[in-house]
């Protein structure tokens, strides 16, 4: 048996996950452009960094 | 925070010859998916390697995760004796390939890449298809999610 993803063995593995993907999600990012894709993302993970940076502040996850 | 625009522009402004992989490329997609670096496969050629070590100088390239102080010299002959490079700069961290597993190099890829408007230019991304392709060959159980809901993309098109 292959060990490689590529392999059928993996296939419904990807299938299984891809029951759980959100396809809203995914539907909403079609409607914007790849620009504003990626400042989303870059908003997002500023947001992140914010929590992160309030959640040490407040002495979480010590 | 890695500033993604940020080290996209530095590239493209030096003229650099490269092709956004990795998660920002699934993004540019539509991927959902938070990534948290930037991955560019960069051409191999003398004139391109002096335009990125010239681009990313100003940014302090250093060996991610190494310990402070190990000797690494950003230049041309050091790209040219390494292949891929795991940095952090001032503006975040970047992957510079030049290859990947299941697509080879810049010259390989560039057929299987698209012209996006990012940042207020044309940018060379991989599409879909060889991006689904590459991490199903990287062969990373990791990897298997991202290429579940790259999947999705491409059926959702």
């Amino acid at each position: 048996m292959p060990h490689t993803i590529a392999g059928s063995w993996s296939d419904p593995v990807v299938e299984a996950y891809k029951r759980d993907v959100d396809r809203t999600l995914l539907r909403e990012n079609l409607k914007l452009t790849p620009e504003q894709r990626l400042l989303k993302l870059q908003d997002f993970v500023r947001f992140l960094s914010e929590v992160r940076a309030a959640g040490k502040k407040a002495g979480l996850g010590r | 925070m890695t500033d993604v625009a940020g080290l996209i522009l530095a590239l493209a402004r030096a003229e650099v010859d490269f092709i956004v992989v990795g998660g920002i490329a699934a993004v540019a997609h539509g991927s959902a998916r938070a990534t948290y670096d930037v991955d560019v496969v960069y051409a191999r050629s003398p004139e391109n390697i002096a335009r990125l070590v010239k681009a990313l100088a100003p940014l302090a390239p250093y060996l991610r995760g190494a310990p402070p102080g190990l000797p690494f010299r950003w230049d041309a002959e050091t790209i040219a004796h390494g292949l891929n490079f795991t940095l952090t700069t001032t503006l975040g961290d970047i992957d510079l390939l030049g290859e990947i597993v299941g697509g080879g190099g810049y010259e390989q890829l560039l057929p299987h890449s698209v012209a996006m408007a990012l940042l207020g230019a044309e940018h060379r991304c991989l599409d879909l298809d060889m991006l689904i392709h590459v991490k199903r060959a990287a062969g990373r159980p990791k990897d298997l999610e991202a290429i579940a809901e790259l999947e999705a993309l491409r059926e959702e098109r």
